[in-house]
């Protein structure tokens, strides 16, 4: 099939691939900003690279040079893309970085900030006016790489007039960095990945014919950009391609999703991507008599991505939506992450992910096979085959290959994978080998599809979200009355909202049951200044805690015995 | 000024006992008020006065005197003084 796609050329800047369509198609729609209760700003394609130029210029003229790293901290903003894509044009590396949310603590912020700036090597923090005072004092500190903050979206900042958008870049090479990732997480713990322009080029031209992605397809998403699924997916893709991406404020969504079907169905959206909680809370939030008059029937994908997926969420979302034109083949799923640029997977559009009914005892012991009647099942999800261009393999502890069917560590080999993490040579050298990436994610391939059943790290993943449970240990271990260093925080699956909760032992000498609830409110606190929510307590007496060999707090092991034994506070 | 019965339902469905809130509490310093459990407070608000809230008019709340507000006012509108 014609898919009417330009090809990509990769030997290419990003800045070069969007001029070119600028060129091709100055009065076309690039990207459509959607803010609740307003009309969408309607950025054309003249206008976004020439605004993007404007920008470019400026920062030029405030001393940003290239190869600079710029990390942008800003709330949902229609100037937002052509500052990012003006970075670029300078030969600069953008970075977009999370903006803290009001329940992070201003000093766990700052803390953040500051292992990624000596990790990731940021040169320049672009942000709002609101945040310049909380983050002067980087600027001013001696030996430090950021060289100082700029509000290019206010006031004296804003970019000047007559300039040409045809500019040099500055010595940028398809070989070197165009952007700057980080793993999503809690505090000082991103790991940065740069991705060269070859490598996003490489595999947006491979993951837009995974997706058949064609001239007609428009992106609609409410994913924040700081993370792969939304920067890559629903912005970098559609821009080289030049299809129309509308894009909302991911606040805006949590506060109102029907927001989001809204702009599907007012811009005939195709194409989305979605972490798997967001099912659910669609399903459950929004109201049957808040959809009326609304269409789903232009979408023809939709690519659950980014947390392990559950049928169930699958099934709740055709369900409540069904009615409304969501047609079940249009469910997509897919294995994607950061250090791969994206996607190293996809289901087939247009066909439904396939599911395998396992035997939970059978997984139990590391193989899949399908479950007998009467055995307890678990509805495996496939992310779909291998897109060009990426490699998998299943392997045990001591990383040899295992056969189909046997679940192990997925490793995954890519011509965009990442070649190291930023200044960050001892994670590196753990993940990364022979040209392998080993991602630390347990699943298995089953008649050449790849299922993620596990992780084989004790990261959380909730609502989308990376979080370490070293991070929440370590905050609730400053809490009056837990004995420090005994604490073990772990993910409690919930599949009514279609993720994990984070769930916290801590061990205490305190009985009385009103120093508890003041206990158990400074925990669930000290979770909010990490920007984590901590959903449930467990009291425990001291040394009850089972240590594993290392000497450290098991998490696996206390989880179960905690389930088991111990009430939520 | 917030009412005992606007307190009473919110951290009854965060599960919260002893939580002090006032009109100027934010939901985010509010342990569990996050942007997931948001709509499940709304909800249960709605439920508890008989109202029905749209997105536009939650989208711009800031603090629970603003939630206070607008429920005050979706009374008012439901009950007109004759």
């Amino acid at each position: 099939m014609q898919s009417g796609l330009p090809v990509l050329p990769l030997d290419s800047l990003l800045w070069d691939v969007w001029k070119r369509r600028a060129d091709e198609k100055p009065y076309a729609e690039a990207i459509v900003h959607w803010t609740a209760g307003k009309e969408p700003y309607r950025w054309t394609w003249g206008g976004l690279v020439e605004s993007a130029a404007r920008f470019s210029n400026l920062l030029q003229s405030r001393g940003v040079k290239p190869g600079d790293v710029c990390a942008m901290i800003f709330r949902h903003h229609a100037d937002f893309y052509p500052l990012y894509m003006g970075i670029s044009a300078l030969g600069a590396i953008p970075a977009v970085l999370a903006y803290p949310n009001a329940r992070l603590h201003p000093d766990k912020f700052r803390q953040g900030l500051e292992g990624m700036a000596r990790k990731s090597g940021l040169n320049w923090l672009l942000t709002e006016k609101e945040l310049g005072p909380s983050l002067e004092s980087f600027v001013r500190r001696p030996g430090g790489s950021i060289r100082g903050i700029l509000f290019p979206l206010e006031g004296p900042d804003a970019p000047p007039f007559s300039v040409s958008w045809r500019m040099p870049q500055n010595g940028a090479a398809p070989h070197g960095p165009c952007l700057l990732q980080h793993s999503s997480g809690t505090t000082g713990l991103q790991k940065a990945v740069t991705l060269s322009h070859l490598a996003v080029l490489r595999h947006l031209a491979h993951y837009g014919k995974a997706i058949r992605l064609h001239s007609e397809d428009k992106a609609v998403s409410w994913l924040p950009l700081y993370h792969d699924m939304g920067l890559i997916a629903a912005f970098h893709l559609p821009l080289a391609f030049g299809i129309p991406t509308v894009l909302l404020s991911p606040f805006e969504w949590a506060a109102a999703p029907i927001l989001f079907l809204q702009a599907i169905h007012a811009e005939r959206g195709t194409v989305t991507w979605l972490p798997n909680f967001a099912y659910n809370h669609m399903a459950i939030c929004v109201r049957d008599e808040d959809l009326e008059g609304i269409r789903l029937d232009s979408l023809r994908l939709v690519v659950n991505c980014s947390e392990p997926i559950r049928s169930t969420s699958h099934d709740g979302f055709i369900r409540k939506f069904a009615r409304f034109g969501l047609k079940p083949e249009v469910l997509g799923s897919s294995y994607a992450m950061a250090e791969t640029t994206f996607a190293v997977t996809q289901s087939e559009p247009g066909m439904g992910p396939r599911r395998a009914a396992a035997s939970m005892k059978a997984l139990a012991q590391g193989i899949f096979r399908p479950a007998l009647p009467g055995e307890k099942t678990r509805v495996c999800v496939s992310s779909g085959r291998l897109i060009t261009g990426c490699e998998a393999k299943i392997v045990d502890e001591a990383r040899r290959e295992l056969p189909d069917d046997r679940v192990g560590e997925i490793a995954v080999r890519s011509l965009s994978l990442f070649d190291g993490y930023r200044n960050d040579a001892e994670k590196t050298n753990e993940v990364l080998t022979g040209g392998w990436y080993f991602s630390g994610d347990l699943g298995f391939r089953h008649e050449g599809e790849y299922y993620v059943v596990g992780r084989k790290k004790d990261i959380l993943i909730v609502a989308g979200k990376n979080v370490y449970p070293e991070d929440i240990e370590d905050a609730v271990c400053g809490v009056p009355g837990v004995i420090p260093g005994r604490a073990v925080a772990f993910g409690i699956e919930n599949e009514t909202i279609g993720t994990e909760e984070a769930a916290v032992v801590v061990e205490t000498a305190v009985v009385q049951k009103d120093l508890l609830k003041e206990m158990k409110l400074l925990i669930l606190q000290a979770g909010m200044e990490i920007d984590v929510t901590i959903s449930r307590v467990y009291f425990a007496p001291p040394r009850w805690l089972i240590k594993s060999s290392s000497g450290k707090p098991s998490r696996r092991i206390n989880k179960e015995r905690a389930l088991l034994e111990l009430g939520p506070s | 000024m917030i009412s005992q019965r606007l307190k009473r339902v919110v951290l009854e469905e965060l599960g919260l006992d002893g939580f002090e809130m006032t009109s100027s509490t934010m939901a985010s310093q509010v342990p569990g008020w996050d942007s997931l459990a948001h709509l499940r407070v709304l909800a249960a608000v709605e439920k508890e006065y008989n109202i029905r809230f749209t997105s536009l008019e939650v989208i711009p709340l800031k603090n629970v005197g603003d939630l206070q507000l607008l429920v005050d006012k979706k009374i008012r509108n439901r009950s007109p003084v004759s």
